[in-house]
C-alpha cells in the first residue's frame, strides 16, 4: 500500500502550481461532478443548520416556533447561559463525564489490545465478543444497564449483598453521588473496544525486527513497550483519544434514557441541557447560544483532530 | 532465567485482565438474556433468581405474535427500522462512492479543504443539528416521514463513508486504471469496470457502518417522527417502556431482538467492520 502511494509521489500543494486558481477550477470542473452529490446533501444538512443555529442564538424565539416573530436580543442568550445557576455544575459534570470516560476506555482498550496482540486459541472469538457492546444500540444498552442497576431487583445490588459488600442493594442511579460514575461505567462498557480495535491495528505497524533487536540488546518487556511500541502508537492513540473525546462530549442517549439528567441534575451534561432547553422549555434561542458555545469548544478539539491526522499524512509521504 | 519469568508474568497479567474484561463485557448481555426468559413474577424478586427456575419464551412469543397488539407494534417498528436503514445504506453508498473516488484520485483545488470539511462533520453532536434540521424538515414538509430520517442519516454517515472508501481507493494501484484507459476505456468505464469490483470490500465495510448507524439512531428518530405507525425500533422501545413500565422481562426480550440483526451482521462481516473502523486512523 505504501508503494502504491509513493508511486504517485507526495501530494502537490497549491503553491506548487503556477496556474491561477480560477483556471484550475475550470480545468478540473469534471472532477467536481463526483463530489457534487455529497456536497449538495451536506450543504443542506450541515452548513445550513450551523448557520441557522448561530443566527438563532442572537434572537428570542417564540415557543410556538413561528420564527417570523423572533426578536433580536444581541448577546442576551449567551449571558443567560453563562450566568445560569446550573451552568457551572453542568460544565463540571460534562468535564468529568468526558475525561473519565475517555481516559478509562482508552487505558482499558490499550491493555486489551496488548493482551490480545499475541496469537492464541480463541483470540478471534474473544475480540468479537468484546466488540459486541460497541455494535449494539445505545438505547438497548441503556435499558439493559438500567435493569442491572435497578434499585430493588437489580443484579449488581443483589451481587454486592451476596458477597457481603453491603447489607442492602446499592441504589446506583437514584443517588446524586453514584449516578455519574454509574453512567460512566455504562459508557466505558460501550466504547472501550473501539480503543482496543484502533490500538490493535496500530500494533501491527510496529516492526517486528525492532522488537527483536531490543530484546537481543537486553531490554525487558516494559522497556520494549515503552521505547519501541509506544512511539509507534503515538499517532493512532492521538486520533483515538480525540475521537473518543468528541463522541463522549456529544453523547446523549445514555444519560438521557437512563436518568434524563437527574436526580437533581446530578447527571446533566451540556448536551442533555441543550435538549432540555430546546425541546422541553421551547427556548430555542437560549439553546442555540448553548450550542454555539459547544461548537466553539468542539472546534478546538477539531483543530487537534485535523492536526493529528495531517501529521500522519506527512509521515506517510516520507 | 529471570527474563523468562518476567515475560510469563506479563502474559499472566494479560490473561487475568482479559478474563475480567470478558466478564465485564458479557455479564450485562448474559443477564439481559436470562431476564428475557423469566416471567414477570420471576424477574421481580429479591434476592433474584440467579438462574431462571422456569424458563419461558412467552416474552418472545408475545413480541413476535401479529395477532397481539404489542407484537403488531413491535413488528411494525422492526419493519420501519429495516426500511429506513436499508434505504440509508443504499443511498449512502451511491453518493459516497464517487466522492471518495474523487478525493482519492483527483487533484482539484479545494480538495483538501473539502476533505476536512467532510471530517469536521463528525465533530458536531446530533442534538445541535436537531433544532435547525427540525425546522428545515418542517419547511420541506418532511416532518413525520421516513424521508426526513433517511436524508438525515445519509449526511451523518457520509463523512465516515467517504473517509473509509477513500482509504480503499488509495490502495488500488492507479496503473490498473491507466492500463484500462490505454485499452480504450473512458475514465468512467475504468472506474466502473476496474475500480468498483476491486473496492467491493470497502463498499461492504461502508455499508455495514451505515446500516448499523441508522439502525441504532435514536435522537433524530425521536424528534422527527410522532406518528406511532412510523416509529423506528429505538424510539418504539422507549414507548414500550413508558407504557409497560414494570415489564422488564418483556423489555429485555425486545432489546435482545433489536440487537440481533446488527450483532449477526457484525459477526458475519466482522473482518470488514474492523477494517473499516481502523482504516483511516492507522494509515493516515
Amino acid at each position: 500500500m505504501t508503494e502504491a502511494l509513493s508511486d504517485r509521489g507526495p501530494l502537490p500543494t497549491m503553491t506548487a502550481r503556477p496556474e491561477g486558481l480560477l483556471r484550475q477550477i475550470v480545468r478540473h470542473r469534471h472532477d467536481y461532478l463526483y463530489v457534487l452529490p455529497s456536497l449538495i446533501v451536506m450543504l443542506i444538512v450541515i452548513a445550513y443548520p450551523i448557520y441557522y443555529t448561530i443566527e438563532l442564538s442572537f434572537y428570542r424565539t417564540p415557543p410556538n416556533l413561528q420564527m417570523r416573530d423572533k426578536i433580536w436580543t444581541g448577546l442576551d442568550n449567551y449571558g443567560t447561559v453563562l450566568s445560569s445557576a446550573s451552568f457551572r455544575a453542568v460544565t463540571l459534570n460534562t468535564l468529568i463525564w468526558t475525561v473519565a470516560s475517555t481516559g478509562i476506555a482508552f487505558v482499558l482498550g490499550v491493555c486489551a489490545a496488548l493482551s490480545l496482540h499475541r496469537e492464541f486459541a480463541g483470540r478471534g472469538m474473544l475480540r468479537a465478543l468484546l466488540l459486541i457492546p460497541y455494535v449494539v444500540s445505545a438505547v438497548a444498552a441503556s435499558y439493559v444497564w438500567k435493569w442491572l442497576y435497578h434499585s430493588d431487583f437489580g443484579v449488581f445490588g443483589a451481587m454486592s449483598v451476596a458477597v457481603g459488600l453491603t447489607d442492602r442493594p446499592i441504589n446506583f442511579i437514584d443517588n446524586i453521588y453514584t449516578v455519574l460514575p454509574s453512567l460512566i461505567v455504562v459508557n466505558i462498557w460501550r466504547e472501550f473496544s473501539f480503543a482496543m480495535i484502533m490500538i490493535m491495528a496500530g500494533l501491527q505497524t510496529v516492526p517486528e525486527q525492532l522488537l527483536r533487536a531490543a530484546q537481543v540488546d537486553g531490554a525487558n518487556a516494559w522497556q520494549r513497550f515503552w521505547h519501541v511500541t509506544a512511539p509507534h502508537l503515538a499517532g493512532v492513540s492521538m486520533v483515538t483519544v480525540l475521537l473518543l473525546m468528541v463522541a463522549n462530549f456529544n453523547s446523549f442517549i445514555i444519560p438521557w434514557i437512563m436518568t434524563g439528567g437527574g436526580p437533581a441534575g446530578a447527571s446533566d451534561i451540556w448536551i442533555t441541557q441543550i435538549y432540555q432547553i430546546a425541546f422541553g422549555r421551547q427556548r430555542w434561542g437560549v439553546a442555540s447560544a448553548y450550542a454555539v458555545i459547544l461548537f466553539i469548544v468542539l472546534m478546538g478539539l477539531g483543530y487537534f483532530y485535523v492536526k493529528a491526522l495531517t501529521r500522519g499524512d506527512r509521515g506517510r509521504a516520507e | 532465567m529471570s527474563v523468562r519469568k518476567r515475560i510469563d508474568g506479563w502474559r499472566w497479567a494479560g490473561r487475568v485482565f482479559l478474563t475480567l474484561l470478558l466478564i465485564f463485557t458479557v455479564l450485562p448481555m448474559f443477564w439481559m438474556i436470562l431476564t428475557s426468559v423469566k416471567s414477570q413474577f420471576a424477574a421481580m424478586q429479591y434476592p433474584p433468581q440467579w438462574w431462571p427456575a422456569e424458563p419461558t419464551l412467552q416474552n418472545y412469543v408475545k413480541l413476535l405474535d401479529v395477532t397481539n397488539r404489542v407484537g403488531r407494534e413491535f413488528l411494525l417498528y422492526f419493519w420501519n427500522s429495516l426500511y429506513v436503514s436499508t434505504a440509508t445504506t443504499i443511498l449512502g453508498v451511491a453518493v459516497a462512492v464517487p466522492a471518495a473516488y474523487a478525493f482519492s484520485r483527483f487533484r482539484f483545488p479545494g480538495r483538501t479543504f473539502l476533505f476536512f470539511a467532510v471530517l469536521l462533520r463528525n465533530m458536531f453532536p446530533a442534538v445541535v443539528f436537531l433544532m435547525p434540521l427540525f425546522l428545515l424538515m418542517r419547511w420541506m414538509g418532511l416532518v413525520g416521514t421516513h424521508a426526513a430520517l433517511i436524508l438525515t442519516y445519509l449526511t451523518f454517515g457520509l463523512p465516515l463513508s467517504i473517509w473509509l472508501l477513500k482509504g480503499f481507493y488509495d490502495n488500488i494501484p492507479v496503473q490498473l486504471e491507466q492500463a484500462a484507459r490505454i485499452d480504450g476505456a473512458t475514465r468512467f468505464q475504468a472506474f466502473l469496470l476496474i475500480v468498483m469490483p476491486l473496492s467491493m470490500p470497502g463498499i461492504i465495510a461502508t455499508a455495514i457502518f451505515s446500516f448499523i448507524g441508522a439502525w441504532n439512531e435514536y435522537v433524530y428518530a425521536a424528534t422527527f417522527i410522532n406518528d406511532q405507525d412510523r416509529m423506528t425500533l429505538p424510539v418504539g422501545i422507549q414507548r414500550f417502556f413508558a407504557e409497560f413500565a414494570t415489564d422488564w422481562p418483556g423489555l429485555m426480550a425486545a432489546t435482545f431482538l433489536m440487537s440481533v440483526p446488527v450483532v449477526v451482521m457484525f459477526l458475519v462481516l466482522q473482518k470488514y467492520f474492523v477494517k473499516a473502523l481502523t482504516e483511516g486512523a492507522v494509515k493516515a
